[in-house]
C-alpha cells in the first residue's frame, strides 16, 4: 500500500480515537470492501461474514485509540482485526459452524488456487506493497507455495490443509513450517 | 513458560498464529503470551507485516448496506447526543475483544486492557433509555423466540421472549399459558442443537405475565448455542437436578433478528 493512502488511513484511525464520526464513516467507506472480501473467502458465509464485518468496525471504532503506528499499517492491523476474528468465530464450538461452513460448495479450493498456476500471485504481483511477498512466494516449492496460500486465504487448519491436499498432516506441517522459514529469509532480501 | 528464551520456537509460533494455523489451545495459549510479552508481540506484528500484504489479492466485495447501518446504531452514531443510547461497549466488545482476537497482534495488549477498563464512557450515561436500546428507525440486532404449546402440535403461540444481543436480560411475556398449578412454577430451557445434549435452564418464569429473566451472560452468550427453547413445569423455584423433570408444556424455535 502506498504511504500516501497509509498515512491517510492512519489520520483516519487517529481521528476515531478522537470520537470523530465522519473520519470512522470514510474509513468504513475506504476499507470496508477489502475487509468484507477478506472475511468473505474465510468463511464463505455472506451471514457470517456480515456479522464479524459488523463486529470489527464496532471494536475498531471504540479502539482506535490502541492503533500503533509505528508498529503495523493501518490495513494490516485492520485485516489481522478481521482475519483473527473470523479464525475465532470458526472456533466457535457450536454445531452451526462446524456443519454450516459450506464446504467449497462442491468447488475444489485446490482449483482456485492450483500449485502450478500462480493465481493469487500475479494479483500480488500488481500492488505496490505486496510485489516482494508475490516475489517470495513465487520462489517457495510449489506445495510450499499452495500450503501456506491455502492456510492464509481460506482459513485452513493444519488438518484441513492435510485432507484437502490429499497429504500426511506431518507432511503439511513441514511444508508450512519451511515455507514460513523461506519466507522470511526471502523477503529479509529483497 | 516453555517458549521463553526459546527465539526460534517463538517465531515459528508467531509465524502460524499469523498465518491462521495456530489453532485450538495452542492459539488461546498463544493471545495469553501475547498479553504479558511485548517483545512476543513485537514478533507478531513482525509477521504481519510479512504476511498480511496477501490480502491484497483478496477481491473486494462491498458489504449490503445493512452491515454499515449496524454498525453506526451499535456505536450510538448519528442520534441526537442527549437521547442517543450510551455507546457502552458490552463486555463482548471490550476486554474480551482483545482476549479472543489476538488483536494484541499489532502490540499494546496489556496496556490497552488497562486504557479499556480505565477509560470513561465514551458517551454522557443516559439512564432512563437504556434499558432497551431501541433505535429510532430499526430494531436492535435481536434474539427473539416464539413457543407453542406442546398440547396443541405447534398450533397455538403461547410464550414470547426477546432480548438485545449485547443484553443480558430476556424479556419474556406469558401469552397464554396460564399460571402454574400451586407449588410449581414455569422454568425456560434452551434446547442445544445437538441431539441428545442436555437442555440449559435459562431461568425461571417471573410469576406476572410479562417480566424478565437475567441470563447468565448476555444474549449472544447464553442463547446463541440453542436454536430452541422450552417450559417446562417444575418445582416452585426451578428444578433441583438441573435437568427438566415435569412436563415440557411449551416449545418453539430461538431465532436471531438481525
Amino acid at each position: 500500500m502506498d504511504p500516501a493512502r497509509n498515512r491517510v488511513l492512519a489520520d483516519l484511525l487517529g481521528a476515531c480515537a478522537r470520537r470523530d464520526e465522519a473520519a470512522f464513516s470514510r474509513l468504513y467507506q475506504s476499507t470496508s470492501s477489502k475487509l468484507f472480501g477478506v472475511a468473505l473467502r474465510i468463511l464463505r458465509r455472506e451471514d457470517w461474514a456480515e456479522e464479524v464485518l459488523q463486529d470489527c468496525y464496532v471494536n475498531i471504532w471504540h479502539h482506535a485509540a490502541s492503533y500503533e503506528a509505528g508498529l503495523s499499517a493501518p490495513m494490516t492491523w485492520m485485516t489481522s482485526i478481521v482475519r483473527n476474528r473470523c479464525l475465532d468465530w470458526l472456533r466457535r464450538p457450536n454445531l452451526e459452524v462446524a456443519l454450516g461452513r459450506p464446504d467449497d460448495d462442491g468447488e475444489d479450493p485446490l482449483e482456485n488456487v492450483p500449485s502450478e498456476d500462480p493465481g493469487p500471485l500475479e494479483e500480488l504481483a500488481r500492488s505496490a506493497d505486496a510485489k516482494a511477498l508475490g516475489e517470495c512466494l513465487r520462489r517457495l516449492d510449489p506445495k510450499q507455495r499452495q500450503a501456506i496460500v491455502l492456510a492464509f486465504y481460506q482459513g485452513l487448519s493444519h488438518s484441513e490443509l492435510a485432507s484437502h491436499m490429499r497429504e500426511p498432516l506431518g507432511t503439511v506441517k513441514t511444508w508450512v513450517r519451511r515455507g514460513l522459514e523461506r519466507l522470511k529469509g526471502c523477503l529479509g532480501t529483497v | 513458560m516453555r517458549y521463553r528464551g526459546k527465539p526460534e520456537l517463538q517465531d515459528k509460533l508467531a509465524a502460524e498464529y499469523v498465518l491462521g494455523t495456530l489453532r485450538g489451545r495452542a492459539r488461546l495459549r498463544f493471545q495469553a503470551w501475547l498479553r504479558e510479552d511485548a517483545a512476543l508481540r513485537r514478533t507478531v506484528a513482525e509477521w504481519g507485516e510479512r504476511l498480511v500484504p496477501m490480502a491484497a489479492a483478496v477481491a473486494e466485495v462491498r458489504p449490503p448496506r445493512r452491515v454499515w447501518s449496524a454498525i453506526r446504531s451499535r456505536i450510538g452514531a448519528s442520534a441526537p447526543a442527549a437521547v442517543r443510547p450510551a455507546a457502552k461497549p458490552g463486555l463482548w466488545d471490550s476486554l474480551a475483544f482483545w482476549r479472543n482476537w489476538g488483536l494484541v497482534a499489532t502490540g499494546c495488549a496489556a496496556a490497552l486492557v488497562g486504557a479499556v477498563a480505565l477509560r470513561p464512557p465514551q458517551t454522557v450515561e443516559v439512564p432512563v433509555v437504556q434499558k432497551i436500546e431501541v433505535p429510532s428507525t430499526a430494531m436492535q440486532p435481536s434474539y427473539i423466540a416464539l413457543l407453542h404449546a406442546t398440547a396443541t402440535d405447534g398450533q397455538k403461540l403461547v410464550f414470547l421472549a426477546y432480548a438485545g444481543r449485547h443484553s443480558d436480560e430476556l424479556w419474556v411475556k406469558n401469552v397464554a399459558l396460564g399460571s402454574a398449578p400451586a407449588d410449581r412454577g414455569f422454568e425456560l430451557w434452551g434446547l442445544p442443537a445437538t441431539p441428545g445434549e442436555a437442555p440449559r435452564s435459562l431461568g425461571v418464569l417471573p410469576p406476572s405475565e410479562k417480566g424478565t429473566i437475567k441470563l447468565a451472560a448476555a444474549a449472544d452468550e447464553s442463547l446463541r448455542d440453542f436454536p430452541a427453547l422450552a417450559i417446562s413445569i417444575e418445582p416452585a423455584g426451578g428444578s433441583k437436578t438441573g435437568l427438566p423433570t415435569g412436563p415440557v408444556i411449551a416449545k418453539g424455535d430461538c431465532l436471531k433478528f438481525w
